[in-house]
């Protein structure tokens, strides 16, 4: 009696687990079969491609050559013309590529990539003193240093889109490329200072003081102790909130459609894929390849972080 | 006793000293930004800057403006929806979860991925399930259960785009209120639930006398941040489906495209920041003191 009871609870347990893996992993799963099927198997309801298709992956990362320009024959007869400069021969030829159909991927990429992290390095490095001097320093006003930092926590990017963009018209910042990428920069910041200061804040204050009296003892001044007791202690916690403001700016589409939208050169790769899904038709392949490839990395990092991730994420660091 | 003084002196100026570049940063970039976004709301302001001062048009306007009551009802079904499957779901995998099975590690870590893999690698997926011509949605409606004669495209309808959104919500963001629940649950103590059941209580009993009251707090916290967060999310909505038109959504398009109306935009979003004030004060008063 008690046997079939637990034999029908453990099975009734294996399938709620698996129901829950498979609403978790469907849509990658469906992700990675797009990417690797090709168009006239796109319908197929089948996760396993019928064909292979690797073209997707091998165009977004630059390894297929650029198609040689199709060039009609009256055309390459003035080509031949000795009197033609290279530049004049090359001005003619570009007008044969089709320069349209390329996305650059790997650019893209590199431009989230050193976006996201300047942003996060220097948010981490305000973060790491404005942290401590509220949770470890008493000073008049504290309380309302921490207040503000919690305040400005919830403050979405939203209610700051337009007086930004304002402010950066008004100093001129939006108009030139340089100007545009540095209120970015900026931009990304303050979405991830006030996270990076709530994160710290709550872990810097369980640090025992007596680690820091033993130091100060030694003749270690605060900032001594900082660097050479706090932030030794702190490291897994510090990578954390680094991947996690890294994570922000890495996700944001709405400041980069603001700001970057004449310049084409240094899309970030929510602003490409946007813009070249609702470009064009029929690039799924291509479309979830660029998402399988900006998953991979992010994917690798948590695995590598996801012990402490968690731990810091339960202990109250929560921003989206 | 003067050496102590000017102990306390010293670190209350190194303290200051600390947190200054933080609280430049903050208030160059945040607060400045929401008081000039008062100030803007009281003007027709341009893309290129210029303005007239127009005193309250903006909001007579906005009162008036039956999109604005679309998108708040908008907002409020998607808060609702997300929010109250993200948090049950949340808690049915975080008991589940604390039950033994073999790979539970390695499902727990499963569990996560959603949460922490970025928006804009995943959204596209989401739409080519829901694509009306390739989608698997569509094969299962159509051809497998039969349920439609005809495919239809889910997310190109603004009513039915925003069940797309709170199903993604609550796909994207159950793994956090798991998280919080399940460290939760670890820390009760399994003496209550031998007492709980020495009186006489079945399993159901227990999850509500022993497991509910444990994790009320929890609960409560975990509602309210992601009122917050949600009040605020643009992204997962904007990329999956630009049609549902929550406040965030609403703003931006009155803000950035078509008919552009940088003051009325910035009218919206004090509206918006009356709101989540008030939910921020909630939180600070009802869960934490800080």
């Amino acid at each position: 009696m008690t046997d079939r009871k637990t034999i029908t609870r453990k099975i009734l347990l294996a399938l709620a687990v698996c129901a829950v893996l498979l609403f978790c992993l469907f849509p990658f799963v469906q992700i990675l079969s797009t990417s690797l099927k090709h168009q006239f198997d796109w319908g197929n309801p089948s996760l396993i491609p019928i064909k292979f298709n690797l073209e997707a992956y091998k165009e977004l990362l630059g390894i297929t050559k650029a198609e040689e320009p199709v060039v009609p024959e009256t055309v390459k007869a003035l080509l031949d013309n000795p009197l033609l400069t290279e530049e004049k021969k090359e001005e003619i030829l570009n007008r044969y590529r089709s320069t349209g159909d390329i996305f650059p991927y790997p650019r893209y990429f590199l431009n989230s990539l050193l976006l996201s992290a300047s942003a996060a390095s220097v948010s981490l490095l305000l973060a790491v003193f404005g942290a401590y001097s509220f949770s470890r320093l008493r000073f008049k006003g504290r309380k309302i240093v921490q207040r503000g930092v919690l305040f400005t926590y919830m403050i979405g990017g939203v209610m700051l889109m337009v007086p930004l963009y304002q402010l950066g018209v008004k100093t001129g910042l939006a108009k030139s490329t340089w100007g545009s990428l540095l209120s970015l920069l900026l931009i990304y910041i303050i979405q991830t200072l006030p996270v990076s200061l709530y994160m710290l804040g709550n872990y810097f204050r369980s640090i025992p003081y007596s680690i820091e009296e033993a130091a100060v003892m030694d003749g270690c001044s605060r900032l001594g102790v900082i660097y050479l007791v706090i932030l030794p202690l702190s490291a897994p916690m510090l990578m954390t909130v680094f991947i996690y403001c890294f994570i922000i700016a890495w996700n944001d589409y709405l400041f980069a459609s603001i700001f970057l939208k004449q310049f084409h050169d240094f899309y970030t790769i929510p602003l490409g894929l946007q813009s070249l899904f609702v470009s064009k038709n029929a690039i799924w392949d291509r479309i979830m390849s660029a998402s399988v490839l900006t998953l991979v990395p992010v994917l690798l990092c948590f695995s590598f972080a996801m012990r402490h991730l968690t731990g810091g994420l339960s202990e109250g660091g929560l921003k989206e | 006793m003067s050496s102590e003084i000017t102990i306390a002196q010293r670190e209350s100026r190194l303290g200051w000293k600390l947190v200054a570049p933080c609280i430049g940063v903050i208030g160059l970039l945040i607060i400045y930004p929401i008081i000039y976004n008062l100030y803007l709301s009281f003007f027709d302001v341009r893309l290129t800057g210029e303005r007239l001062f127009i005193g309250l048009a903006n909001y007579e306007r906005l009162l008036r403006d039956s999109g604005f009551y679309d998108s708040l009802l908008t907002t409020s079904i998607y808060l609702v929806g997300s929010i109250a499957g993200s948090t049950v779901l949340g808690l049915s995998v975080a008991l589940l979860m604390n039950q033994r099975f073999p790979f539970r590690n390695l499902v727990r870590a499963i569990i996560l991925l959603p949460y922490f893999a970025p928006v804009i690698s995943v959204v596209f997926g989401w739409q080519f399930i829901f694509d009306p011509v390739n989608g698997i949605y569509n094969h299962f409606v159509v051809e497998t259960i039969g349920l439609t004669d005809n495919r239809y495209n889910l997310i190109g309808d603004p009513r039915t785009a925003l069940l797309v959104v709170i199903l993604f919500d609550i796909w994207k963001h159950f793994p956090i209120s798991y998280l919080l629940i399940i460290s939760k649950l670890q820390s009760i103590n399994r003496d209550q639930y031998e007492a709980a059941a020495m009186d006489g209580c079945g399993p159901v009993g227990r999850f509500f006398h022993v497991t509910l009251p444990e994790i009320y707090f929890v609960l409560g916290t975990l509602i309210i941040l992601r009122l917050v967060w949600n009040l605020n999310k643009f992204e997962e909505v904007f990329l999956l489906a630009p049609n549902v038109r929550t406040l965030p959504v609403f703003t931006y398009y009155t803000a950035f495209t078509g008919i552009i109306d940088q003051g009325f935009a910035a009218s919206i979003a004090v509206v918006q920041f009356i709101f989540l004030s008030f939910l921020v004060f909630v939180y600070v008063k009802k869960v934490l003191k800080w």
